[in-house]
């Protein structure tokens, strides 16, 4: 099945007369090879891809390494071996030596690549600015013995030509290598194969990647994982999604002998019935022959069918990172930055935007290494792959600055643009047809369907920024706090009753005064008989209370919880268990404990603590629980809030003094004695 | 309560045991007991102290200084850094009551090593202890030499004819002339120069002429300046210390004699003058024991430096942050020092008193003071 030619084969089918060096020149920009940075960038992105693709077909976990030397003052030899199934002999000058050749140009399903230009390209780059063949080494595992081949692209045909060839013995079972001598200068920093293959490694932490740059530096990205991304399927095309010419395309060559067949077997989400509606529609006879439709015919066909209520298109095509291994990625490569905070990564559920579906994914990253007072640092991938240029142009980076970071905790110049503050923010956009701005693919077009679906998944990332924030400043709060009242509040009542001879007073209602919080301390321990969450519940605040303690976990991990004392109720769907505490008077405490199976993956941050009955002023540890929870409270609870925050309102507003130690000391320091 | 400093001060008899006042460690077990008494009532530990800032002063019209206004600040142990101040308040009483008791007194900056074993209320610089020193004295309307602590010596030089009674470390009153007896450094201050260590007996003095750096003091007393005309010459040492700032009030007031200040044209020598004349702001609490409102800014001034075309820097932006800072500050609220400030703004020049060495060594002494003191009124 060969859908209709794209723009890229009509354009290539009609400068057939002319030379593709011609082509190539005419079209560098796009193609990616505009400067001899951007070339190398262009050829290391191309060959690693090819060899992602490669190894992901063929359900390999990737090694990738990338070998570049100086040779010369503006030339660099390039090197890209893979560890994918390898290429037959019969089709390497093909795959490498001729331009928009390639299997996977005509898939209705997400691949990284699409057009089959990438790296036959850098092969007429090498070939044109250096005169120097491209080398390939390819081993396939049926074979003793690798073929290396020396290539040129003839410019004139746009044929591979076969300078030299021969057989060698090769120490892998099977894989790829491209080897190029290229007009190029390396740099590190942005825009570099650097930055390329470090984004590569976030969303691809199922590979290997090592990188040799000319001073010899080894770069490795270890594989964080050996979970391999499901693959994508390859699906029907969707009668939303398609245009007229395509339409008659899929008309003329399918093999279905009627209209009724092609539109329910060679279309995705056409029903029976639809079909039959749709026929109706368009004036057609269900036993009509697909390749007798013509004209005005396929025009009305394609009119019902955009008007037909069809099921929408499959998400099947889609290959998303997964929370998972977003979280791992970004784990794996950024470990030196030792980051405080990292978001539970947002995996939006698909959604169709035309005929082809898309899904937004979402990684957020704060604290740690990360600078503090520059602009957020943002990776942008479309299909697994990294975007580079054209930030600015994206619609990516359009939906961040749209965004009023304020709210969530990082700084923003009135409350649009690019929000600053030690963050990261890592943004897939995966389709089977991603809208990109223009042929060169380096920003992501503005969309609407794609721009809300961006704003829902950057909002839930922020939110779970913003709670973070929020918990670490009243933890920086609460840990002075506990400075006080546990090293120096002892000291001054020692100090001061030493020198007036008497006896230490009791600290208990001074300490509930300067706390005045309820503490919920839980941590995770794993041993052998199992993984213990011991939980600490102290009243330090000057009055008793009566609380109601949520917690919400995955609920897979509740199944196999044991709790002590036994919860109050819980909800197996939700993952919450719930207890009515005992009346804890000031300084009082209790405590319960949640065991988990020996082993069982639990870590403190899959463990949410919600308490009822206390304000969240005075609640540390835990947060209020959430209104949208629709929880009956017992009456008990509900009376003790009232009567907390009616005398939390009569106790308002006390006056408010001069901290005498924050204020200014004025230009003293220079009136010393 | 600095009034009352004022007047507690001369109080001492030479019979008395040097420097310390009896009643010193009273006040400062007074504090423990309020802390300790809130404590004991559940409250959160707090101690009340005037701000001492550019905005809490206050001018005091009847003694012609500027004191502490009625601005309050709060240190409660609510915050961290307050109870470690609080903390650090009963480690400095106990400390004080305890070289009272051996008999010992600790220099500021033993003080500051001494802190070391105080673990998390230990000082973590000098200005740290110094300020809470400066809390105390506020707090107990007491000097910090009644709590046993006082600054290294640090030699602030007198040069004229004064004669004065100083009893030195072995209790010997020693009679010193200030011009015959003494070395081509002048006589050296000591940092206690009260009544009960230091008695002025005489001078044949007109003026005393205070003096912001030591090479100006040497070039007037190489050119006989004192005797010539007949002043008494302080060297300030920069910003001066309590010590000197004392003594040019105690000159000044017992044998009534006016006092100039001749300092470098910039604005850190305005405050030099303002902390001699005015008070400092630091120690606003003791402004009547240290100030000498009577003393007369000679220069090097703004328009000193245009009308005697002297060799100038350019104003840094440290400069003219200072002097923006001083245009807030109430001290220099006259229309004379705005003024002054302005000039000094607008021509964006500083220049250093030795400047004055452009027309030769003896420029200084022959032409530019005589003119700047008949100018004022003191010759």
């Amino acid at each position: 099945m060969a859908p209709p030619p794209t723009i890229a084969q009509q354009l290539a089918s009609k400068q057939r007369e002319i030379s593709v060096a011609e082509f190539f020149e005419r079209n560098r920009q796009i193609l990616g090879f505009d400067n001899p940075q951007r070339s190398l960038l262009t050829t290391v992105k191309e060959a690693a891809d090819n060899g992602l693709d490669a190894c992901e077909e063929a359900g390999i976990l990737p090694e990738i390494l990338v070998e570049i030397a100086k040779e010369g003052d503006d030339r660099v030899r390039v090197a890209v071996t893979d560890n994918g199934p390898g290429i037959l002999r019969k089709e390497i000058p093909n795959v490498f030596a001729r331009l928009l050749y390639g299997s996977r140009f005509h898939s209705n399903r997400q691949a990284r690549g699409q057009q089959g230009i990438g790296i036959s390209a850098a092969v007429l780059y090498a070939n044109l600015t250096t005169a120097r063949p491209a080398k390939i080494t390819s081993k396939v595992e049926e074979e003793e013995a690798a073929h290396v081949l020396e290539l040129f692209i003839d410019t004139q045909k746009n044929q591979p030509r076969v300078a030299t060839e021969d057989v060698v013995l090769w120490d892998r079972p099977h894989g790829t290598r491209i080897e190029l001598v290229l007009k190029a200068r390396y740099i590190r920093g942005r825009q570099s194969p650097y930055e390329y293959l470090r984004g590569t490694a976030i969303v691809n932490p199922h590979a290997r990647i090592v990188l040799v740059e000319p001073d010899g530096t080894r770069v490795t990205f270890e594989r964080a994982t050996e979970e391999r991304p499901p693959i994508a399927k390859e699906t029907l095309p969707h009668p939303y999604g398609l245009e007229l010419g395509e339409l008659g395309y899929h008309l003329k060559a399918t093999k279905k002998p009627t209209c009724t067949e092609f539109l329910t077997k060679d279309l995705q989400g056409v029903s029976s019935r639809a079909a039959k509606e749709v026929l109706a529609a368009a004036g057609l006879k269900a036993s009509t022959a697909p390749g007798s439709v013509q004209g005005e015919d396929q025009e009305r066909l394609l009119t019902a069918l955009r008007a037909a209520s069809l099921v929408a298109p499959s998400a099947e095509g889609l290959s998303p990172i997964g929370a998972m291994l977003i979280k791992r990625g970004l784990k794996n490569v950024l470990g030196d930055v030792r980051p405080d905070f990292f978001a539970p990564p947002v995996s939006r559920p698909p959604k169709v935007r035309g005929g082809y579906p898309f899904m937004v994914e979402v990684g957020l990253v704060y604290g740690g290494g990360l600078p503090a007072d520059q602009p957020v640092q943002i990776l942008r991938f479309a299909n697994r792959v990294p975007l580079l240029f054209q930030q600015g142009a994206c619609a990516i980076t359009n939906a961040i600055s749209n965004l009023d970071w304020r709210r969530y905790g990082l700084d923003q110049k009135g409350g649009s643009g690019l929000p600053a503050g030690p963050a990261l923010i890592l943004v897939h956009v995966a389709s089977t047809k991603i809208p990109f701005t223009s042929e060169a693919k380096e920003a992501i077009a503005e969309d609407p369907e794609v721009d809300r679906e961006l704003t829902l998944a950057l909002q839930v990332a922020a939110r779970h920024l913003r709670t973070h924030l929020s918990r670490r400043n009243r933890r920086d709060l609460a840990s002075e706090k506990f400075a006080i009242i546990l090293k120096i509040l002892p000291k001054l009542a020692e100090k001061t009753s030493g020198l007036v001879g008497k006896p230490p007073p009791d600290l208990t209602p001074v300490i509930t005064r300067i706390m005045d919080v309820v503490n919920i301390e839980s941590g995770v321990t794993s041993a052998a008989d199992g993984v213990h969450v011991p939980v600490d519940i102290t009243n330090y605040t000057p009055r008793a209370r009566v609380l109601e303690l949520f917690v919400e976990l995955p609920p897979e991990a509740l199944g196999g919880a044991t709790f002590a004392p036994a919860p109050d109720g819980t909800d197996p769907h939700l993952g919450r268990a719930w207890w009515t505490l005992p009346k804890l008077t000031p300084s009082g405490k209790t405590h319960l404990e949640l065991t988990f199976p020996p082993k069982t993956d639990v870590e403190s941050n899959d463990l949410d603590w919600y308490v009822a009955g206390i304000d969240e002023a005075h609640l540390l540890g835990a947060d209020p629980l959430p209104g949208d929870w629709d929880v009956r409270l017992p009456r008990t609870i509900v009376e003790a809030a009232e009567a907390a925050a009616a005398e939390g309102a009569a106790n308002g507003g006390g006056e408010e003094e001069v901290d005498y130690d924050a204020a200014e000391s004025g230009e003293s320091s220079a009136e010393d004695d | 309560m600095p009034r009352s400093r004022a007047k507690a001060a001369p109080k001492t008899t030479e019979e008395d045991e040097p420097k310390i006042r009896a009643d010193a460690l009273t006040p400062t077990l007074d504090l423990a007991r309020q802390i300790y008494e809130q404590l004991d009532h559940g409250e959160i530990p707090r101690m009340r102290l005037p701000l001492r800032t550019k905005q809490n002063l206050a001018f005091q019209a009847r003694e012609g200084v500027w004191k502490l206004g009625r601005q309050m600040g709060t240190r409660s142990a609510r915050k961290l850094d307050g109870a470690l101040m609080l903390l650090r308040t009963f480690y400095l009483v106990d400390f004080i009551n305890e070289m009272a008791r051996d008999k010992k007194t600790s220099t500021l900056r033993e003080l500051y090593y001494i802190s070391e074993a105080w673990q998390e209320a230990k000082f973590h610089s000098e200005d740290e202890s110094n300020l809470l020193i400066e809390d105390l004295e506020v707090l107990c309307e007491r000097l910090r030499e009644d709590f046993r602590l006082h600054p290294e010596e640090n030699g602030a030089s007198v040069i004229g004819d004064l004669t004065l009674k100083e009893r030195n470390r072995k209790g010997i009153v020693k009679t010193i002339n200030c011009r015959d007896d003494v070395g081509d450094g002048g006589y050296s201050l000591p940092f206690n120069v009260e009544k009960e260590k230091i008695q002025l007996v005489k001078t044949s003095a007109k003026f005393v002429i205070a003096i912001e750096c030591g090479g100006m003091v040497d070039r007037l007393a190489e050119n006989g300046f004192d005797e010539q005309y007949d002043a008494i010459l302080i060297h300030l040492k920069g910003q001066p210390a309590r010590s000197t700032r004392r003594f040019l009030r105690r000159v000044t007031e017992e044998l009534k004699l006016p006092v100039v200040v001749f300092t470098d044209g910039d604005p850190w020598s305005f405050r030099i003058y303002a902390s001699v004349a005015y008070g400092a702001i630091k120690t606003a609490h003791i402004s009547s024991y240290l100030a000498t409102p009577a003393a007369e800014f000679l220069g090097v001034t703004a328009s000193d430096i245009e009308n005697y075309d002297l060799p100038s820097d350019h104003l840094s932006d440290q400069d003219v942050r200072a002097l923006q800072a001083e245009l807030t500050d109430p001290r220099f609220g006259t229309p004379e020092w705005r003024a002054e400030i302005e000039l000094m703004l607008k021509n964006g020049k500083k220049a250093e008193q030795q400047s004055l060495a452009k027309y030769g060594l003896n420029y200084v002494t022959e032409h530019y003071l005589p003119e700047k003191l008949t100018e004022m009124g003191v010759l």
